[in-house]
């Protein structure tokens, strides 16, 4: 059987090719690092100074999921809907690098920036802003649904571009679905207590409304019900993986050179 | 090594290719395929790539990375330097790889290294998938107009380069082009189609002998030879050519004589394939439109 693993060159290749992209650098590092240090001075004036460290805990923890949707949903989409609009994927592809290998080799890519993503933002936050430092449970819980959130986004992101093909209609769709998570899941300064109930019954659906809403309140420990954190995630990764399964479906090429002759 | 059977292929109400007697690729074949526009030259390599919707059977005993290509539209990451996109692709090291070393100097392409994909020229684009396929060096190959939109200088040089690489190899080639000249460098077998079929597939030898005799001797087309034209047999040729067809050495000797004492200039050719191909299709059409279309096309 074919390995799916890349090797290290593609996927030193796929990291140029990321960092060559503006939306990842920008919405992907500075805007979630630079909204998390401007947002606090403003939320924290009117509250109390016992309300302060709760505030800042809540965006710290919110805008780390700015991180992964900014890179997995938006840059990726943005980038490799420019390439799939220029057939580089079927010319790699017809080169024999199999679209499943390109696909991990992107992941792997993407997870790495993030990890470099979340370092940079978790130490300049941790020196800008005055952070309690959370409990060991948490900060497991918290970097694994953070990275949970960018497989999904980025299985999202692959699945549209995949379907769509075009690049004006995929970014459209991410930056819609981008702007609506930020909405929904209490991301610009709506909590979703504060959502209309319809809007509320969707958001609940989705688990960074779980993370914004419910980790502060775990910060230090104590228990936590995690069945509606974890069936949110199973809905979002199922919905991910059904665009997967499209793209692929869309995008394969046919079967007649395969067949042999004996 | 590849079989093609039974191939149709439909872009809605519309035959795109059709191919119903079985065209058979064997190792070391050197194919060029031709035809006119909406021939269906790149829907049969589409088609044998798998990047085309088809009906029918294509056979082979290659696995998918054994196959590489040269489509007419190659495209890459913009943002990339190039250096990287081939080492990517070749999984290689440039500095430890001296055959692509060798490759990358005969085509002149040190100094697009570094480069950025979007900053290369047309002529550098190309010569970029050129040296990628050719050091993939697979058993078989296709070329979908390697050349075209390159100005002469260019194209003579990417053609030598190919020659040169290819020679005394038995990687199979499948060359689609419009340009006959550089098909009579490289390929010993046509495959000629028109309006999405097969007209003729075999090798150059048989191919010329059935449609164009064993000689042609190509004059010009002025008032002098067409006068001289009406004592001999000829073909079809383009408008500004006269072609006059000799069957045995003897006609051959006579012809030359003649030319000769009447002082014209003339070339004499077993492989040409511009004609071979225009007779081919006007011989293989009229068979099936009567005649009318030889008409027509004389006309």
């Amino acid at each position: 059987m074919k390995t799916l693993l890349p090797n290290k060159r593609m996927i030193f290749y796929e990291l140029r090719n990321l960092l060559g992209n503006f939306f990842t650098l920008f919405f992907g590092i500075a805007f979630p690092i630079a909204f998390s240090i401007l947002m606090p001075s403003i939320i924290t004036r009117d509250l109390p100074e016992n309300a302060q460290s709760e505030a800042i805990i809540t965006v710290f923890v919110t805008m780390s999921m700015v991180i992964p949707m900014a890179v997995m949903l938006l840059g990726y989409a943005a980038n490799y809907a420019q390439e799939v609009e220029n057939d580089v994927p079927l010319r790699l592809d017809l080169f024999g690098i199999q679209p499943k290998k390109l696909f991990v080799a992107k992941l792997i890519a993407h997870l790495i920036f993030i990890t470099i993503a979340f370092i940079l933002y978790f130490f300049v936050d941790w020196i800008v802003l005055d952070i309690k430092m959370p409990n060991t449970k948490m900060i497991v819980l918290w970097i694994s649904c953070l990275y949970l959130l960018a497989i999904i986004f980025f299985m999202i992101a692959h699945g549209i571009t995949t379907i769509v093909k075009k690049f004006g209609i995929t970014f459209a769709v991410t930056m819609l679905l981008y702007f609506s998570f930020m909405i929904l899941c209490g991301m610009m300064g709506i909590t979703v207590e504060q959502l209309p109930k319809a809007l509320k019954n969707v958001a609940l659906l989705l688990p960074m409304s779980y993370i914004s809403k419910d980790f502060v309140g775990i910060w230090d420990g104590g228990s936590y019900n995690y069945a509606p954190l974890i069936q949110s995630f199973l809905f979002l990764a199922a919905i991910a993986g059904i665009l997967v399964l499209l793209g692929i479906r869309k995008s394969k090429r046919t079967q007649g050179i395969y067949q042999k002759v004996e | 090594m590849l079989t093609i059977k039974d191939l149709r292929v439909t872009y809605g109400e519309q035959i795109a290719l059709s191919i119903e007697e079985p065209i058979v690729i064997e190792a070391g074949d050197r194919v060029g395929i031709i035809g006119s526009n909406g021939a269906g030259k790149s829907t049969l390599v589409k088609s044998i790539l798998g990047i085309t919707k088809y009906e029918g059977t294509i056979l082979t005993n290659l696995r998918q990375e054994e196959i590489s290509v040269h489509l007419q539209q190659n495209n890459y990451v913009n943002t990339m330097p190039v250096k990287y996109i081939i080492e990517m692709v070749l999984s290689v090291n440039i500095k430890k790889d001296n055959k692509l070393q060798e490759l990358i100097s005969y085509f002149n392409f040190e100094g697009c290294l570094n480069k950025k994909y979007a900053h290369l020229s047309g002529g550098e684009k190309q010569r970029l998938t050129i040296i990628l396929v050719l050091r993939k060096d697979t058993p078989l190959v296709f070329f979908d107009e390697v050349t075209s939109g390159l100005d002469f200088e260019t194209r003579q040089k990417l053609m030598q380069g190919l020659i040169k690489w290819y020679d005394g190899k038995n990687t199979t080639l499948c060359m689609v082009s419009h340009y006959y000249e550089e098909l009579e460098q490289l390929v010993n077998k046509l495959l000629i189609l028109e309006k999405g079929h097969v007209i003729a597939y075999g090798t150059r030898e048989e191919l010329f002998y059935k449609y164009c005799g064993k000689t042609l001797y190509i004059l010009d087309n002025n008032d002098k030879n067409k006068e001289f034209k009406k004592q001999f047999k000829s073909i079809l040729a383009p408008e500004h050519l006269i072609a006059l067809t000799c069957d045995t050495e003897e006609e051959e000797r006579n012809l030359t004589e003649l030319l000769i004492h009447a002082n014209i200039d003339y070339k004499r050719s077993n492989s040409d394939i511009e004609i071979l191909s225009i007779n081919a299709k006007a011989q293989e059409l009229a068979k099936v439109e009567g005649g009318s279309f030889v008409e027509n096309f004389v006309a």
